[in-house]
């Protein structure tokens, strides 16, 4: 038996919702759920064999990989920073140009004499040799925050994982610096961080993935091809 | 050089040296490698969490284990020993394999330093005589003679540190020098911005902690980089210097020559005997002697001597034997004491 049914992960809230929404609308695909705004699931108006699912973005990119999903939405900067073997059975077949953010590194705005990952290459060390602990860096992207850091010469540090307010770490005895997601920086100064000179990790924005595993359905290629217009 | 045969001979070839064998454990606490090395050796090591949630991981060489073993059982005094095994790591290129197969040999806690260098090496070229090879090179240089150059350079201490902490990392090391050249650490717009907000910082109270740093702590730093009295040309300078002594590459009976030419050219403060060196003799059984400026900076430590040995076999260049003095290493594991130490190991993989 061909498996005919596509499944389609749509982020479940945020802006990333939102804006994704309003692109399939353009596209003249209207999404319904029978039990409203709240409902999980859904279908499109019109479409049989398409069951939309709404989750987490993260879990968007992790169902790509285990080929639950066939197709799906989600941010660039989530799909970089999960594990490789995940990054393995994606493809990315749009980058949409909204949804725009920088992963970036951010430290303490009162800290005058660092101004580039140079000068944190030497607190760490500093902060090793001196007061024989790690700098510690709060991030929810430990995979591209270790992998940028070790690429710039800092290799004395500690990651310390976060799900959310990572901008209060610093000041709360959690961290000394963190690494985060921002598109205008104004949380990050609102919260008296700076972002280095040269501190940005990965810019990311809106994409639609295709798990290499999807059906190979004509009804899904013409979705794809429909949906890489805009 | 699959055959156990081959491996047993090596072995042979290393104890008649008077070297003793020892068994070392394949599984070593992660903690001591990451507290030496900070994640960058996290990349290439199989970790895992015990019961107890202590972290432990394959040994990713075996020289690890070893300075760990002279370490934890106390040893003091002079140890000459060798040990066979496999070593772990995870590798980018695709072609390694993650199971090292090695042999490896050490002096540890001798003050003989000169004469241990040359042991190493004599007992290396010994183990090779057991292979089949049409010829070869035996590769030589010293980090100390980068450190003491380095040490002689007209350019802020930082700097000095920083170059002295990446030499074992190529692209960065080439990005500093960069740097230097450009002198594009110091922005000249921001540093005004920020001389203000310095003045207002110095009213504060100096002993209120940032995250993790005292006020008085970020402002003598600030104090230390704008007043870095370094102009651009003398960057340009600095890092030619460098450049031109890492391109360094002669016959091993010359290199002393060459190193003092360099550094009367450059106006360096430094002289170096052709004694300093392992051995003078520009070809050892089917290998040519060389010297390189450049090498040792495969691994981070290394802190004088350092060879290699490469072979032709089968028209593939084969790389069998590393070696070095590491006299940092058991200190950075934890002794309060350094200890010297020399070794090499010849890799069985191929």
């Amino acid at each position: 038996m061909i498996k005919n049914i596509i499944n389609i992960g749509i982020p479940s809230k945020g802006r990333l919702r939102k804006d994704i929404l309003k692109m399939l609308k353009k596209n003249k695909l209207n999404l319904v759920s029978e039990r409203g705004e709240r409902d999980l699931l859904g279908s499109i108006k019109n479409l049989k064999n398409v069951k939309i699912l709404y989750l987490h973005a993260r879990e968007i990119v992790e169902r790509l990989g285990d080929g639950s999903l066939d197709l799906g939405f989600s941010g660039y900067d989530l799909l970089k920073e999960s594990e490789i073997n995940i990054q393995n059975k994606i493809i990315v077949s749009k980058k949409y140009g909204f949804g725009k953010a920088i992963l970036v590194v951010a430290i303490p705005d009162p800290w005058i004499d660092v101004q580039t990952v140079a000068d944190l290459e030497e607190i760490a060390f500093e902060f090793k040799d001196k007061k024989k602990k790690r700098l510690r860096v709060a991030t929810k992207y430990p995979n591209l925050t270790r992998e940028f850091l070790f690429s710039k010469g800092v290799t004395q540090f500690k990651l310390v994982s976060s799900l959310g307010a990572t901008e209060a770490y610093p000041f709360t005895g959690s961290s000394e610096i963190i690494t985060d997601i921002t598109s205008t920086g104004e949380t990050l100064r609102a919260n008296n961080l700076r972002i280095l000179k040269d501190g940005e990790i990965l810019k990311s924005e809106a994409c639609m993935m295709i798990s290499k595993s999807a059906t190979k359905s004509s009804l899904l290629k013409k979705l794809v091809k429909l949906l890489s217009k805009n | 050089m699959k055959s156990k045969n081959l491996s047993e001979k090596i072995l042979r070839s290393v104890k008649s040296k008077g070297f003793k064998y020892i068994d070392l454990p394949s599984v070593i606490e992660a903690n001591h490698i990451v507290q030496r090395s900070g994640e960058s050796f996290r990349k290439f090591i199989f970790s895992f969490i015990d019961q107890n949630g202590s972290e432990l991981c394959l040994r990713p060489d075996l020289t690890i284990a070893s300075c760990l073993r002279y370490l934890e059982n106390n040893l003091k005094g002079k140890e000459k020993i060798f040990y066979s095994g496999q070593a772990y790591r995870k590798s980018n290129n695709k072609k390694d394999s993650i199971i090292r197969n090695q042999v490896g040999f050490e002096i540890i806690g001798s003050k003989n330093e000169k004469n241990d260098d040359k042991e190493i090496i004599k007992t290396a070229l010994k183990s090779l005589s057991n292979l089949n090879y049409t010829k070869g090179t035996l590769k030589i240089g010293n980090v100390e003679i980068f450190n003491l150059l380095i040490s002689k350079l007209n350019i802020p201490k930082r700097w000095k540190l920083r170059l002295l902490r990446h030499f074992w990392r190529e692209d960065y090391f080439n990005d500093l020098l960069k740097r230097l050249e450009t002198n594009s650490d110091v922005d000249p717009t921001i540093v005004e911005v920020d001389k203000k907000r310095y003045q207002k910082m110095l009213k504060d109270k100096q002993q209120t902690v940032i995250a993790g740093r005292s006020i008085d702590e970020i402002l003598k730093r600030f104090d230390n980089k704008i007043k870095d009295p370094r102009r651009t040309s003398k960057g340009k300078n600095v890092s030619k210097i460098i450049k031109d002594f890492l391109k360094i590459n002669c016959p091993i009976n010359q290199a002393a020559k060459k190193l003092n030419v360099f550094f009367k050219k450059n106006n360096i403060n430094l002289a170096v005997e052709q004694k300093y060196f392992p051995t003078s003799l520009n070809k050892i059984q089917k290998l040519n002697v060389e010297f390189s400026a450049s090498f040792g900076r495969q691994l981070e430590y290394y802190t004088g001597m350092v060879f290699k040995i490469d072979i032709k076999s089968k028209s593939e260049n084969i790389n069998v034997i590393n070696g070095g003095r590491y006299d940092k290493l058991i200190s950075d594991l934890g002794s309060k004491k350094q200890v010297p130490a020399v070794g090499a190991a010849l890799n069985l993989n191929y």
